[in-house]
């Protein structure tokens, strides 16, 4: 109640206190360099108010310039160069509010070096004529193909100075070859003539005659369309841009301006504010502007993407509510709560209270064990006094062999453990199944874990997930699934053509292809073919060998930062790669993100295996914190599961405020989160006291299997070989690919609720919780609260329980009416979902 | 009145004084033969006598229980027929279910291990199914299910024995135990019902797992106990025994349970099983290999009369050169043929080499064994390099699948090689991963010319039950090795008066080559096949008894026939038409 009560205080204050004061200004960048002939600097200025809020200003400040003979303001807080020597540029706001930043100057009279990358697939990308919809798309668009965000700028020289139309399967140019440009006539190149319309363009108008980028291409034709200072290879190549703010707030209306830098391969700076292109991921919460200016539009959050020439970059942008004024001091747990309620606290987003110890352990319980607490569990935790009794239960949970049951189920879908998938065998798919569960007993380090999955050999379990349907896996589906499993990347899309949205490119995708391209099987004997020896295969020697689709060029393992792997003909060359993924920052990453992801509902990136520029992270900082911190520790999958447990903001109420109850990217608060089919199949059997029987195939004779009684769905080692309506209908995964599970309810869902044997056996079994309970004489009220405790975890409210007694005094049939009780508790929201 | 049958095979035709043209039937699944599914028990102690219960099909009219010179005495009790189960629905109707319940007396002299049983009827002899003699006292499981720890069968002693049955699908079977710190255990399931490995596990007997659990609770559930070992083979592979085994030393003194249960989870009346106990290690009791002779197993023994044996096995006289022996070690070591080459990869990616002259041209013949360690745990590849360091040979099998055309390769353990270039020759010894090595690695190749001969011979059928006038056939197939080109004579043996075994025929179903065949004649002999057809004349006498015939099978070499390289017993009865 305590935050409840600051909120609406808070709100009070937002009412009646007047608008705060500026007490003081920041100027960003603080130091800026120009180089070159019309160099220029874009600077933001904020401001910081009394009630500890910020705002951008930049259109409100007076730019003053210490030595005008070296430097003139060409538009809002855009400096050019003029001449060379040191300055100082002021950003006054009101009196005794402004704040100064130093600029050096040189070369301002040298011509800059021309770069085709920089320049020309500066302004194709900047005009968005690169975007995957037009000319960056797979096979480009009326004839003429682009890289996307001018990734390739060799081969985009090579396309627009030379034409010709790209061919998806083969590198050879079909067909007539139509220049993009006229070195004899530089004003009729079609690559002026079409943007500006001056002859019929579908992508529309593109550039104005006037404009400079028109110029500047106009020149390069004009100067005989070189391909400029990186043709030799020695000029610096732009590494990636760089955003400031990495996350802008404002309010509706409220403005941010984006500051965008490129960092070169030399290591010094540019402002690239104006050379790039903007756009937003939802314009319904934030607009930007092709300065780089966002507005915000409606309460929420999104991204800004900036595409560069060659690089893509983007910040988060959150359209925030009024300041609160009195803003509650939060206690924190630890660094995850540093990184989210600075945020929080940033987009004017008051947290929940912490939960309750019922709910608490509820929650607690199924995300670390996937299993309902017991009512006496429950009972005793909500009267245990003990201050640190839920870092003990934490201890407790990660300690239990229930533990092990859950993760071992929950790994089992991430690295498929299916018969069709791990050699058609279910002696194979079972031994893969007790790996994992062995790495998850021993909690043994995630990127061993990973480093034996990725390179395995011989007849080892880890070895099996190679072998679908007991052939050996296309190099290029095993690798892109052991990318998105452990680098939480999908390479897909760039087997084909160069990644359209990413800078991935087929060539890279292909290269890491090619570490899985000697992967044989002799048997059941999983090895690399070394690539110097024929081992009798001599005519048939080709299929070792791994060609590029589109230029039929055997292909070199090459990792995905470029670097060649060192290996030798006979060597494992999937340990190089074993050994790079999980030293890459990637690793940890996408590791910890995906853990996260199952404690909360979504990953810090969600999906949790779909990192991309183009769908950047809510809190890069906590990521990169998370992902450190299990880095330090050496990969201990259940100390990061205790250090997001123990977090307050994992022990947030569902509970909603004032001010965070539309928040569902933040962490404000807990959201509910449906269970999975078999987590839900064993809740439903914990909470009715029945067992679920599992049978391997339809009654035939003495060839159907069935598994032990009292297997709950989690530990079901081959799930594939167990029909269940119930699992299929609550989305249970075939594992034919990386599971995604459907968490949607459906039509068949509530039929089943209703008239399924799920739940009416359940009800009407003479073992059942229920038939217990009315064997032993309970009361109702002792019956309605051992189901909620065994259902909900939680007592029930004297409203509810009244209710109820209502609700069963009508019925002539006591018996049947508390079935009905029970189903209505076992078919309800608050069962059927985490919170 | 013995009878004599001669056939032979020589280069595709048949010979024999009695040719028939018999499109002889199939033995196997004759309707109305008796057939047994399981014995329960199935094993008892040596000196004792238990009652058992045979389950099978066809057994109503047992008369006796044929045990063929096994250390046992066994009497029929009573047959009844098992009630119908009418809780599983099956699209066929069922064939009735006989329960014969007999009684077993083990002779206290009886060599330990399997022997053998059938039951004799009027409708013919039925199979045979195991009973396994023990050298301890056995004790069977009670009649009261035992599903649940709180449940579990006490077991004080060790050693110990129990004999169970997984009655039904899901069924599981507790044992409750005591085992001091320290203490080794050795814990085997032997399957009455034995496995043959097929994938799934669940038509083809009965592949028990077996698990160990400590009553340690958890924060859930006091009463929950937890898996501490675990054993299914751990090499899994089609036609090798899937019997459960595991050996554990106990960290810590307690109470401890072992439960017993169907792989997929499988049960009925027929998946009998034997739990052993044994203070210690124990080696695993596998079941002992019938086969007399084994042409391409790893673990056959590669001795140093080896030309001899073959050369026996192709109707030669036995005049061949003893084999030498030689150590490989970092250097290539030099070896005159025939010789063998012995060492270790004691390191992962290791590959150790041997050099030998050759004058002239010469067909060789590369063997393979790995007394240690067998594939798929270490997999030797052996590669025959020329003087110019390029690959000749190997025992790698390379060629298309038929359903994908992929390429498919195989680890062999004998590969055949016709050399025709004078000079030195290097043979190379790896694994085939780059990451598994150390002293079980231990590898035996055999590298000499090669020598004509009969390999594996396989007598398909194991009982005759045939009626007068009506005919039954039985399949002889062998291998032709190396290029062998004589004849092959099978003589049958001790056959009852009216019954006449002749020369038959038969047809395999045509096949589609397969796309790619590689070099399959180096890694696969040429197989072929004889059939004996067992005739009755119309007044062949009944037989109450089954007579034991014998098939043996000889090379026969310029026209003269050699030692024998295979021989079968087999029961055989003549029955009344049904």
């Amino acid at each position: 109640m305590r935050t409840v009560r600051l909120v609406i205080f808070s709100l009070l204050a937002v009412c009646c206190v007047a608008a705060p004061q500026a007490v003081s200004l920041k100027t960003i960048p603080a130091e800026a360099t120009l180089q070159f002939a019309g160099a220029q600097q874009q600077f933001a200025a904020i401001a910081n108010y009394a009630d500890g809020t910020e705002r951008d200003v930049t259109d409100e400040v007076e730019w003053r310039l210490s030595n005008p003979a070296l430097a003139k303001v060409v538009g809002t807080a855009r400096i050019a160069a003029t001449g060379d020597g040191a300055l100082t540029v002021t950003a006054v706001l009101s009196k005794g509010v402004q704040s100064q930043a130093s600029i050096q100057i040189h070369g301002s009279q040298q011509v800059r070096p021309f770069s085709f990358a920089q320049q020309i697939g500066g302004i194709l990308t900047k005009r968005g004529c690169n975007q995957a919809a037009c000319h960056g798309g797979v096979k480009g668009r009326g004839g003429l193909k682009l890289s996307a965000n001018a990734l390739y700028p060799k081969d985009d020289f090579e396309w627009i100075t030379k034409g010709g139309t790209y061919q998806v399967l083969t590198a050879e140019v079909k067909g007539e070859r139509v220049p993009r440009i006229d070195l004899k006539n530089p004003e009729e190149s079609l690559l002026l003539t079409k943007p500006t319309m001056a002859k019929p363009h579908g992508g529309g108008k593109r550039l104005e005659k006037d404009s400079e980028d028109y110029k500047d291409i106009l020149a390069w034709v004009k100067s005989g369309a070189p391909f400029g200072a990186e043709d030799n290879g020695k000029a610096p190549k732009l590494a990636r841009l760089e955003v400031f703010p990495p996350l802008a707030a404002m309010p509706v209306d409220g403005q941010r301006r984006l500051l965008v830098t490129a960092l070169f391969t030399d290591g010094h700076r540019e402002d690239f504010t104006h050379q790039v292109l903007y756009s937003s991921n939802n314009a319904d919460v934030a607009t930007v502007s092709a300065d780089g200016v966002i507005t915000g539009k409606r309460l929420g959050e999104t991204a800004v993407l900036i595409r560069g020439a060659g690089q893509v970059a983007s910040a988060g942008a959150g359209v925030i509510g009024a300041s609160i004024p009195n803003y509650p001091e939060v206690p924190r747990g630890n660094f995850i709560d540093d990184a989210v309620f600075a945020k929080l606290k940033n987009f004017h987003i008051i947290p929940s209270e912490v939960a309750g110890d019922a709910e608490f352990l509820r929650r607690v319980c199924l995300d670390l064990t996937g299993t309902l607490p017991p009512p006496e569990r429950v009972r005793q935790f909500v009267a245990n006094k003990d201050a640190r009794k839920r870092e003990r239960v934490i201890d407790a949970l990660i300690g239990s062999p229930e533990f092990v049951d859950y993760w071992t189920f929950r790994f089992s879908d991430i690295f498929r453990v299916a018969i069709f998938a791990n050699g058609l065998t279910p002696k194979w798919s079972q031994k893969y199944w007790e790996w994992i569960r062995n790495n998850v007993e021993t909690n043994r380090p995630y990127d061993e874990v990973a480093r034996e999955r990725i390179s395995a050999e011989g007849y080892g379990p880890a070895s099996r997930h190679f072998l679908p349907y007991n052939q050996v896996g296309p190099p290029n589906d095993v690798m892109a699934e052991e990318v998105r499993v452990f680098l939480g990347r999908r390479l897909d899309c760039a087997q084909c053509h160069n990644h359209p949205y990413e800078n991935w490119s087929q060539d890279q995708f292909w290269g890491m292809a090619a570490f899985f391209s000697r992967v044989f099987k002799m048997g059941p004997v999983v090895f690399d073919h070394p690539t110097n020896m024929d081992l009798s295969s001599k005519d048939v020697n080709g299929t070792i060998q791994l060609l590029h689709p589109r230029t039929k060029v055997p292909v070199q393992p090459a990792l995905l930062d470029g670097s060649q792997a060192n290996l030798t003909p006979e060597s494992n060359p999937r340990k190089e790669l074993a050994r790079w993924m999980t030293a890459n920052p990637y690793f940890a990453e996408a590791t910890v993100n995906r853990i996260w992801g199952q404690f909360f509902g979504r990953g810090i990136v969600d999906p949790v295996d779909d990192f991309r520029s183009t769908n950047p992270p809510t809190h890069p900082e906590l990521l990169a914190a998370l992902a450190a911190d299990f880095r330090k520790n050496g990969y201990d999958l259940r100390r990061l599961m205790k250090t997001i447990a123990m977090s307050r903001t994992y022990q947030l109420s569902r509970a909603s405020n004032a001010t965070n109850k539309d928040d569902v990217v933040n962490y404000s608060h807990a959201l509910p989160r449906p269970l999975d089919a078999e987590v839900l199949l064993d809740a439903l059997v914990d909470a009715t006291g029945i067992q679920e029987v599992f049978s391997t195939a339809v009654a035939d004779g003495s060839s159907v299997g069935q598994a032990p009684v009292g297997t709950r769905a989690i530990n079901l080692k081959d799930p594939d070989m167990y029909f269940s309506r119930f699992l299929e209908l609550y989305g249970r995964p075939n594992r034919g690919a990386i599971p995604e599970r459907s968490l949607h309810p459906n039509l068949g869902q509530a039929l089943h609720m209703l008239a399924g044997s799920t739940y009416a056996d359940r009800l009407s079994a003479k073992e059942s919780r229920l038939a217990r309970l009315l064997h032993d004489g309970a009361s109702n009220a002792r019956i309605f609260e051992e189901f909620y405790l065994a259902a909900y975890a939680r007592f029930p409210e004297p409203d509810e329980i009244q209710a109820l007694e209502q609700t069963l005094a009508k019925r002539s049939d006591r018996e049947a009416g508390l079935r009905e009780f029970v189903w209505a508790l076992t078919s309800s929201r608050e069962f059927a979902e985490n919170h | 009145m013995p009878a004599l049958l001669i056939m032979m095979f020589a280069a595709g035709w048949v010979l024999g004084g009695n040719v028939a043209a018999f499109a002889a039937t199939k033995l196997g699944d004759t309707p109305g033969e008796p057939k047994l599914s399981s014995v329960y028990p199935f094993t008892g102690q040596r000196g004792t006598t238990f009652t058992a219960t045979v389950r099978g099909t066809g057994l109503r009219d047992a008369t006796s229980v044929f045990v063929n010179n096994a250390p046992l005495t066994v009497t029929i009790e009573a047959a009844e027929m098992e009630a119908p189960d009418d809780a599983t629905p099956t699209a066929k109707p069922k064939t009735p279910v006989d329960l014969i319940r007999v009684r077993i007396q083990i002779e206290g002299s009886a060599k330990l291990g399997r022997h053998n049983i059938r039951l004799v009827t009027a409708h013919g002899i039925s199979n045979s199914l195991p009973i396994s003699v023990f050298d301890q006292p056995v004790t069977n499981e009670p009649a009261a299910a035992h599903e649940t720890p709180e449940t579990a069968v006490a077991i004080d002693k060790l050693p110990a024995a129990m004999n169970g049955r997984i009655a039904r699908r899901g069924e599981t079977d507790y044992y409750a135990f005591h085992a001091t710190a320290g203490q080794t255990v050795t814990f085997e399931v032997i399957s009455g019902l034995p496995s043959t490995g097929a994938p799934g596990g669940n038509a083809n007997g009965f592949d028990p797992s077996l698990a160990l659990y400590e009553q340690s609770g958890s924060w859930f559930d006091p009463k929950r106990v937890n898996r501490i070992a675990f054993n299914d083979e751990p090499l899994w592979e089609i036609g090798k025994g899937t019997d459960a085994y595991l050996v554990h030393r106990f960290a810590k003194p307690g109470d401890y349970l072992v439960r017993v249960d169907a792989f997929s989870g499988q049960g009925g009346p027929d998946y009998a099983y034997q739990l052993r106990m044994l203070a210690g290690e124990s080696p695993q009791d596998r079941v002992a290999e019938a086969r007399n002779w084994e042409e391409r197993k790893y673990e056959r023994r590669l001795s140093a009369d080896r030309l001899n044996e073959l050369a026996e096995r192709g109707g030669k006289p036995k005049e061949q050169a003893k084999i030498e022996t030689y150590r490989t070690a970092a250097t290539p070591a030099l070896f005159r043929l025939p010789g063998t080459l012995e060492g270790s990869i004691l390191q992962p990616g290791e590959a150790q080499r041997s050099k030998f002259h050759l004058d002239g041209p010469q067909d060789i013949a590369i063997e393979i064994e790995t007394p240690d360690s067998l594939p798929p745990l270490f997999n030797p590849i052996v590669r025959l390099l020329n003087a110019a360091g390029q690959e000749v040979a190997t025992n790698v099998f390379a060629g298309r699948g038929l359903c994908t055309g992929d390429l498919n390769k195989s680890l062999q353990s004998k590969v055949i090689v016709p050399l025709r270039d004078a000079g030195d020759y290097t043979v190379e010894v790896r694994d085939t991963t780059s990451d598994f090595a150390g002293p079980g690695f231990r590898y035996r190749v055999l590298v000499r010319p090669q020598i004509a001969h009969i390999g594996d011979v396989k007598i398909e059928e194991d009982r005759v039950n045939v009626s007068p006038g009506d005919a039954k056939s039985v399949r002889v197939v062998f291998d032709r090795e190396e290029d062998y080109r004589g004849a092959v004579a099978v003589t049958v043996e001790s056959l009852p008066a009216g019954v006449q075994a002749l020369a038959g025929a038969d047809f395999e179903p045509e096949k589609d080559p397969p796309l790619y065949p590689g070099k399959r004649e180096r890694y696969t002999p040429r197989s072929e096949r004889l059939v004996v057809v067992f005739t009755a004349s119309a007044d062949a006498v009944i037989t109450k008894q089954p007579q034991l015939v014998r098939l043996v099978v000889r090379p026969i070499v310029d026209g003269k026939p050699g030692a024998v390289v295979d021989m079968k017993e087999i029961p055989l009865m003549v029955v009344a038409k049904p």
